[in-house]
Formats: C-alpha cells, structure tokens, sequence
C-alpha cells in the first residue's frame, strides 16, 4: 500500500534515496529511479545515519529555527557536538559501511535541502542488534532538518503486519498497559485493577526470547499463542523448538495447524478478517472497522474464543459484543477516549489521539509542539554488532520477505501466489558464487554458529559481494535455524538481517531439514489418523 | 536463566549509555532501563550470579548501574 503510493510520488518528480544493501525494486524499476542508494554493509545502519548528520552538521545544513524553537538545545548542542566529530564523517565510516563517503554528502544535501523530506522504515532499521539507537538516529535527522509536524515529512515506520500499530495500543507489550503507559505507573495501574477488580503487578514480564531463556530454566511452563508462528519466525528454530518443548501446556489458536501447533498441546481455531468483527489500526494510527461477512467456520470469533477461556480459567468477562470492548479501551485509554463503533461508523476511520480535544481524531501529531514537549536529541554512537564475518563465516546472510507471500506463508503458501514465490532461494552475488563454484540452481549449504541448511541458490548482482539474502516462507527452507540470539539492546527485537554465515555447494539437504522432514511426515500421519478416528466415533456415535 | 545471556544483554544496554556525557546520568539511565524492562526473575538471575562469581564480564558503567541495584 505505501509502495504503491510512494512511487506515484516519485513518478510526479520526488526525489528518492535509497538505504538498503541490496539492489531492490524501488532503486530500479519501470519508471522509478533512485537518485541515491546507500548501499551499507549489513549492520552499519547507525554509522551511515551518523555520517548523514555529520554532514547536515558541519555543512551548515540545519534547520536552526526549527532546532531553536522546537527543541531542547542543551540535548541538541551535546548531539551536533557528538556528530561532528571527524570519526562520525563519511570518509572516517566509509570502510566499515562500504557506501562511498561523496554518496552520502550528496544524499544528505538531497534531504536537507530538497524540501520537504520524509523518512519510511521497515524491518530493515528494527531488526538489528543497533535497531532502537538507528530508530533515535532517524528522529534525530528529522528534528535537525526540521522535517516533522506537517504534512509531507515525517518519521514513517512500515509495520510488518496490518495490526501491528493496533497491537502495540493495546499494550501487547510485556511492559505497558494500552496507551503505551509503563505498567509501573501507579496511577494506571489503579485504573485498570478498580475497572477489573484485580490487583495487577507492577513489573515488567517477559519478551518472546526471554520466555524462551526462562522455559529452559524450568520456570517458564506454559504459552497461549494467537495468530503467531514462532517456530517458523523465531530466530535460532533449534532453540525455541528445544524451549517449547521443555514446556507443560501450549495453547495455539490460529486459523491453521502453522509449525508451532505441531508442539502445542491444545489446538483452539482462529477465525479470519472475514469472519469477525472489530478493528485493525494501521501505521498512520488510523483505526478502521473489520466487519464479518460470515459466521466463524470454527462457530466462534477470536474474541469470543478469548472470552470463553477467560470464563474458564476463573476471570469472567462480559463482553456481548466488539464494540464493548471498544468501550472499555475508550474508558480506560486517554488517547482512545473519543473512540467508539458509532463515531467509526460516522467517518469511517480515526486517528488517534481521539478525545474531548480532538473528538474527529489526529490526522498530524506533533505540529506546534511534541508530545513530550521539546523535542530531544540523543547521542547514536555506532556499536558495530558482535555478529562479525570470519575466515570460518566469511559472508553476512540478510533475511527478509517478498510481496507475494505473507511472513510465515501459512496462508499465502495455499494460493496461487505460489506460482510467483515457490520456495525459498539463496541470492548469491556471482562473484561470490564464482569463487566457490556455485551455479544458478544449484543446491548450497549455508552455515551459521546457530545451525545449517540447505537452499537453492539464485545468482544475482542485487547483491553486493559478501552479503547473501534469504526468505522466511517455507517452514522446509529453515531460514532460521541459521539465524542467531542476537537482539536489540533496548527491545530485544531478533537481529535478522546480520548473521555470519558460508556457503559451500551441497548435493543433500541438511541434517536439520531430514529431521524436520521426517518429524514432519510423522505429525502429518498422527493427525490424519486423529481425524479419521473422529469421523468413525461421528458416524458410530450416530 | 543463562548468565551468560543476562550479562551480554546487559552490557549492550551499557554500550548505548556510555556514550552520553553525563556519566551520573547515564549510569542512573542503565539502571532504570533494567529495571523498566526486565523482568523480575531476569533481575533476579543476573544478581545471584554476579554474587557468586563476580562481576568481571561487565562493562564498568554496568557495575556501576548495578551497586546501588536492588532486584525485586
């Protein structure tokens, strides 16, 4: 949807600067044209937005007004301090980014000074070991350029999923109640234990990773998973596999049986976006209504699945329809306070904040001033990632996803979509291929400390020389039995997009992938006999 | 919970303060990320192993952070 958008943009005459280390369609295509692309080393993102400011810096390039009156200036002076340094300059970084030091001048020029200026972002900044410093690296670029709080600017980030943005509203996080409000606020927390007559802990929980480092301890036992196939999407497979199965009650409930039903002790069915009613908010906070156009094939909505096993487990919720949920989130959520089905339906989308201020909602947020009041700038000192290339790992494996197939694939995988995507390949730059003998569809194993696989490769200069790319999509491929632990300092968010890895030219598959097929092939065999017991006690019972 | 883990976590979060000016500051700052965001038996597990087998795998502005560190 945004890509669509963007290049309507740069077919009108927008400028486009591409970061990203491989050669992907938006650099070229019919009728787009990058002016700019970075292409950075994997891992090197906060040393390249680093030498970018360095260069709005020292080239006299800020948007001073903006600075002066918008932010905090003694934060501001420490950063432009910070970032002139002649270690943050193109030329100093070039080694480490591999993106030539007059490229970036010229491309930090283009941002400054080209009018107005926007910043999109998908995985590619979040899923590193430095993703949340690059992600304060971006806010810095746009407050020092003064491109944020109007239309056409702006820090963009691309959710990976529909719903992302709604579920980090409603505090999917294991750290905050919806509304982003840290769950030791006192405060909150009484609002939400009188509304539920509960008495709810002040601490943090645990993340995906950490729960997984806990269930191998032994203290970590059980896990109800929705619509998520951490098996599939988790990095280092081998580890998660080995952590679920160290557990006594796993609970999946998805719209099929996805890999990590394969361990769950209770399977519960989803129901799809066309078989329940509620809200998806997207990444412009923009809420919008989902209506069913069918009852649930599993006889129930997700929420009501949720209701019953809150019932069940002694906490009785009395919920008769989405829209009271909806109330309730606007009663408790000062941002959502204005929300409700009539408004939704009235305008057919929000965005939040919705209240007694903006009762219509909030289509451009921080105008006049932030949210947080001045605007701060902090220092992004690049910590190159502990994932580094050796003579035994010599090559950096990037992971990703293409249009046609949707993250794990478990729903894309039974369309014809396919025909487009049909298994996951290896891409390879040919001289890298050359030098170890590999051909276009030849079979190669990759390595990692984490694991190995087997894929096909596919040659192709969208590479630079020493970074290889895989997807995610086929649970077979085993992309990430390959990738590791790493994660991001603040988030724990799992550093996908650099692993050290070889590839060498095989003519068999992994030892991971015979277990997975025969571990398969066995789940494939016990389920259909499941079934087909059910329908012989339907009919006996009939 | 593996230490080993706890400690490599806690020095990234580390890596990113020591870097700003105000070292009282950002020594304070690494104490209240821990505890914001981990938790409590990750607290827990990171001060039972140091007290055991002390704190040399640590960057200092993470010992630091962690002396006056009580873990809930």
């Amino acid at each position: 949807m945004f890509a669509s958008r963007l290049k309507r943009r740069l077919r009108a005459g927008a400028r486009l600067i591409v970061v990203d280390p491989r050669s992907i369609d938006l650099v070229s295509s019919p009728h787009i044209k990058a002016d700019y692309h970075l292409q950075l080393r994997p891992g090197t993102n906060v040393a390249v937005i680093n030498a970018l400011a360095h260069v709005i810096v020292t080239e006299g390039l800020l948007a001073q007004d903006f600075v002066d009156q918008r932010c905090d200036v003694e934060a501001f002076n420490v950063w432009r301090e910070f970032v002139a340094r002649p270690n943050n300059s193109p030329e100093a970084l070039e080694v480490m980014t591999g993106v030539p030091a007059a490229k970036i001048r010229e491309a930090a020029r283009l941002y400054a000074t080209g009018g107005n200026g926007a910043i999109y972002y998908g995985l590619g900044v979040t899923e590193h070991a430095q993703g949340s410093t690059m992600v304060i690296g971006i806010a810095n670029l746009a407050m020092a350029t003064g491109n944020i709080g109007r239309e056409g600017v702006g820090v963009n980030p691309l959710r990976g999923q529909n719903n992302v943005q709604g579920s980090c509203d409603m505090g999917s996080f294991p750290h905050e109640y919806p509304g982003y409000r840290h769950v030791s606020d006192d405060a909150t927390r009484t609002l939400f234990e009188k509304d539920w007559g509960l008495s709810l802990r002040k601490e943090p929980g645990l993340r995906i990773p950490n729960m997984f480092e806990a269930a191998m301890d032994g203290s970590f036992k059980g896990l109800y998973c929705q619509g998520e196939d951490i098996v599939q999407s988790d990095p280092d497979t081998q580890h998660v596999i080995a952590a679920l199965e160290t557990m006594e009650c796993i609970v999946v409930q998805d719209l099929f049986l996805n890999e990590t039903a394969k361990y769950a002790h209770v399977f519960l069915p989803g129901s799809s976006f066309l078989e329940k009613d509620g809200t998806f908010t997207n990444a412009e906070r923009r809420i919008s209504r989902v209506r069913k156009v069918m009852a649930p094939k599993a006889g129930l909505g997700d929420w009501e699945v949720t209701v019953a096993l809150s019932n069940a487990l002694g906490y009785p919720m009395h919920y008769n329809d989405p829209s009271e949920i909806m109330e309730e989130v606007a009663r408790l959520t000062p941002t959502f306070a204005g929300v409700n089905y009539d408004k939704l339906d009235r305008l057919g989308s929000v965005q939040w904040p919705c209240n007694d201020e903006m009762p219509e909602g909030t289509p451009l947020m921080h105008i006049d001033h932030f949210v947080r009041g001045k605007g701060r700038f902090l220092i992004t000192q690049y910590v190159p990632t502990d994932e580094k290339i050796t003579p035994k790992f010599p090559l950096l494996l990037t992971t990703g996803r293409i249009l046609s197939q949707y993250n794990v694939g478990a729903q894309t995988r039974r369309t014809d979509n396919v025909r487009f995507h049909e298994e996951d390949r290896l891409d390879i730059h040919p001289q890298d291929a050359e030098e170890r003998g590999i051909h276009e569809d030849d079979w190669v194993g990759i390595s990692s400390r984490a694991g190995d696989t087997v894929l096909r490769a596919r040659v192709t200069e969208r590479m630079q020389p020493g970074v290889v790319y895989t997807t995610f999509h086929f649970p077979e491929s085993g992309a990430n039995v390959i990738t590791t632990d790493n994660s991001d300092w603040a988030t724990n968010c799992p550093e996908y997009k650099v692993t050290a890895v070889q590839v060498v030219k095989v003519k068999h598959s992994s030892e991971w992938q015979e277990n997975y097929r025969k571990f398969n092939e066995t789940q494939l065999r016990l389920l259909k006999e499941k079934v087909v017991a059910g329908a012989v006690a339907t009919v006996n019972g009939h | 919970m593996n230490a080993e883990h706890l400690i490599k976590m806690a020095n990234d979060i580390g890596a990113f303060f020591e870097a700003m000016p105000n070292r009282e500051q950002a020594t304070k700052d690494v104490a209240t990320h821990i505890r914001k965001f981990w938790e409590p038996r990750m607290q827990k597990s990171l001060m039972v192993y140091l007290s055991t087998h002390g704190d040399a795998g640590l960057k200092d502005i993470v010992r630091d952070a962690l002396r006056e560190f009580h873990p809930a």
